[in-house]
């Protein structure tokens, strides 16, 4: 059946190739400016990755007006300001952002004030409250998860009121994603598992759940079809071009299927989680996933069964239940096979969540936006189960 | 021209389902909760209402222009009325500017569960009070999920 409405807005260009992000002059003479001022972190610039990329602009004569580093493990308001500051005393002209989606969000965050001036809380709180484009951004992702190079979100954390700002707005969607595997191959192997888990589950919520097109299930399953192909090799074998590169185009893809169709019941969970017991994103997704996709089963079996020999899986002569319960098995032996790598947990008993906090996972759970958008009507009576199957 | 003739006549058929609200415990608790404070900013008729959330009982105030409100919430009457039917597909009234929200976006979503319920309540309010002219699901099928 379709949908009654979608829309679809991808104005982001990707360009994939090994070694891209030290060649761009082509697509950065079509976006027009020579003056960058680059964004990352402390661990991107000391793994030599943001010298690299400087090289390279400067040897096709783009002019670095200057770097911001402290971008924290999550992406701060006060760093939002601090880098706009920055960025706008350089005499830049355009962002390139080079990092996770920490860096990647405080670039988009900091270029709202740049190209606007204001106050970020005061004047931009609410959603697509801009007004025209903003300047120049370009994002070299060096992380293959959050998918934040194509989403039209930027989500900043609050240190003072310990809350998570959203700002969604496409006018947030970079000029350009550059996918270069050679940008990921010292991601560690419980990072990229990890990393690797949450665009899987950003793939298959954006699949199954009611906000869902046709353009974006083509993205979300292509994504997971990627996953399923390359995230055991590349957390294996970190250093193999191929599958760094499968696993980059596939958190892409899912950031494309889940900005537009959005996520549901195993994000509520692990939000949850990781509000309450610092449990990592991408982990607390990878634990929940194949309960979620119990939880909601009745509702999307149809849309699971179709996803079964996406995954690889041979479901001649299954009936459509047991298809859907095939694309289960499926996700829960990806974890367990990244389990026995000792790079992924598979409870939250293993990852210090006390048994007797899962009643305000639930809760929390409940309370979290995204359940607006979880194809089964969420309650705790309901879900509280499935949380303490995942413990 | 948007469905309700004058500001006076919404603002009976709005302001009195936001009280039914505030007097229904499954829903006014969590948003006592919530702690928030909402403007609701409509057009064609125009009408303000501010519900706040922030004592100890959900206060629903029209034309209060003064307090400074956590979120607002700015519409037509139209889409405000369609809305509490469970009818506005939320992603397309905020892209298509239907509906424009400035404030804490996490703080709106997080309210969206808790006044999923009201969906039910409010054909039923409409027709227990007398607006039973507006209740359009009479003639609606409500999509799945």
């Amino acid at each position: 059946m379709l949908p009654e409405f979608f829309e679809f807005y991808n104005p982001t260009k990707v360009v994939y190739e090994d070694g891209v992000a030290t060649d761009l002059k082509p697509e950065l003479d079509i976006i027009g400016i020579q003056k960058y001022f680059i964004v990352s972190d402390h661990v991107i610039n000391d793994l030599g990755l943001v010298q690299k990329v400087a090289d390279g602009l400067a040897e096709a004569g783009f002019e670095v007006t200057g770097k911001y580093l402290d971008v924290a493990q999550d992406a701060r308001l006060k760093d939002v300001q601090s880098c706009a500051d920055q960025i706008e005393a350089s005499g830049a002209e355009g962002i390139m952002s080079i990092g996770g989606g920490s860096v990647i969000d405080t670039a988009k965050a900091a270029n709202i004030l740049f190209s606007e001036g204001g106050d970020l809380v005061d004047d931009y709180s609410g959603a697509h409250t801009l007004t025209r484009p903003l300047k120049p951004h370009v994002v070299i992702p060096t992380t293959a998860g959050t998918g934040s190079e194509v989403t039209m979100v930027a989500v900043i954390y609050d240190e003072d009121n310990k809350e998570k700002l959203l700002f969604p707005d496409k006018f947030l969607l970079p000029n350009l994603a550059v996918l270069d595997p050679q940008m990921t191959l010292s991601l560690p192997p419980k990072m990229t598992a990890a990393t690797g888990m949450d665009a899987l589950t950003h793939a298959i919520e954006a699949y199954v759940n009611h906000q869902t097109s046709p353009i974006s299930d083509a993205f979300a399953a292509g994504a997971i079809e990627l996953i399923f192909k390359h995230i055991l090799n590349a957390t294996q074998n970190g250093d193999e071009v191929e599958a760094r590169g499968g696993m980059l185009i596939a958190s892409t893809m899912a950031g494309i299927a889940f900005t537009h169709s959005m996520v549901g019941c195993v994000h509520c969970m692990a939000h949850a989680t990781g509000a309450l017991y610092r449990v990592p994103h991408g982990v607390a997704n990878a634990i929940f996933l194949p309960f979620g996709m119990e939880y909601n089963f009745e509702e999307i079996k149809t849309k699971l069964a179709r996803l079964a020999p996406v995954m690889g899986e041979d479901t001649t002569g299954l009936s459509e239940d047991e298809a859907a319960r095939q694309a289960i098995a499926a996700v829960r032996n990806l974890s367990k096979r990244l389990n026995d790598l000792g790079v992924l947990p598979l409870r939250l008993r293993d990852v210090g969540v006390p048994e007797d906090g899962l009643d305000a996972i639930a809760e929390g759970a409940l309370n979290d936006g995204s359940s607006f958008y979880n194809p089964r009507e969420m309650d705790e009576e309901s879900l509280l189960p499935y949380i303490q199957n995942a413990y | 021209m948007g469905m309700f003739k004058s500001s006076e006549e919404f603002e009976k058929v709005i302001a009195g389902f936001f009280n039914l609200l505030a007097d229904t415990p499954l829903i006014a608790d969590k948003l006592l909760k919530a702690k928030m404070v909402i403007r609701f900013i409509y057009s064609d008729p125009d009408l303000t209402v501010v519900v706040d959330c922030s004592g100890d009982k959900v206060d629903v105030r029209p034309n209060d222009t003064d307090t400074k409100a956590i979120v607002e919430m700015s519409m037509s009457s139209d889409i405000a009325h369609r809305f509490w039917f469970g009818m506005v597909n939320l992603t397309k009234a905020l892209t298509r500017k239907e509906m424009v929200a400035k404030g804490p976006i996490p703080k709106v979503l997080k309210l969206l569960p808790a006044i999923k319920p009201s969906y039910a309540m409010y054909p039923q309010y409409l027709e227990a009070n007398g607006f039973g002219q507006y209740n359009i699901t009479k003639s609606y099928t409500p999509p799945a999920g």
